[in-house]
């Protein structure tokens, strides 16, 4: 059950790689960032969980704190014009 | 069972979020698949680890770790779609 659920949030995680990878705009490689980090914070959250590592939840909340200031940031950094 | 049913649910859904941000046309579109995508997805699987796997254990935090995701999952789409109309893109008609 673990290893599946592990594996198909891996594969729920590529289609964001690629959007990030190919995007044309930098609005489109942001959103494919902000999507990869909600992933990789749920897969932290699901491999603390189903093996009962207490100290992975909260580098999970962690790391989804610091991709949504990521997010906001270069948001709105791009926004000010410097590309 | 119900537990399950809600990860497959969560995991379905984040993935069709990512087939919407790999098939749509514009930055606009891609947010929106995205951004509804993931917070729902976010939460359904939160929820479906939280009822498989019980309270006991890490109840609290994944609750913590849902209200994060409701509450800032539209702050970030928000905060792009702005970034991108402030900069020029309009959405394409077609």
């Amino acid at each position: 059950m673990r290893t599946y659920v592990i594996a198909a949030l891996c594969l729920t995680a590529v289609p964001p790689l690629v959007r990030l990878w190919v995007g044309p705009t930098l609005w489109d490689r942001l959103t494919g960032a902000a999507s990869l980090n909600v992933r990789v914070a749920l897969a932290l959250a699901a491999e603390a969980a189903f093996a009962g590592h207490g100290i992975l939840l909260d580098v999970a909340l962690a790391y989804a704190v610091l991709g949504f200031l990521g997010t906001v940031l270069v948001a709105r950094f791009g926004e000010r014009g410097q590309r | 069972m119900i537990g399950t049913v809600l990860l497959v649910a969560g995991l379905a859904l984040l993935f069709l979020g990512g087939v919407g941000l790999l098939r749509f046309r514009g930055p606009y579109e891609r947010l929106q698949a995205s951004g509804v995508g993931d917070v729902g997805g976010a939460v359904l699987f939160l929820v479906g680890l939280i009822v498989h796997l019980g309270w006991s254990g890490a109840g609290p935090i994944l609750v913590l770790l849902i209200l994060f995701f409701v509450f800032t999952g539209p702050l970030s789409t928000h905060a792009i779609a702005k970034g991108a109309f402030v900069r020029g893109e309009r959405p394409r008609e077609r």
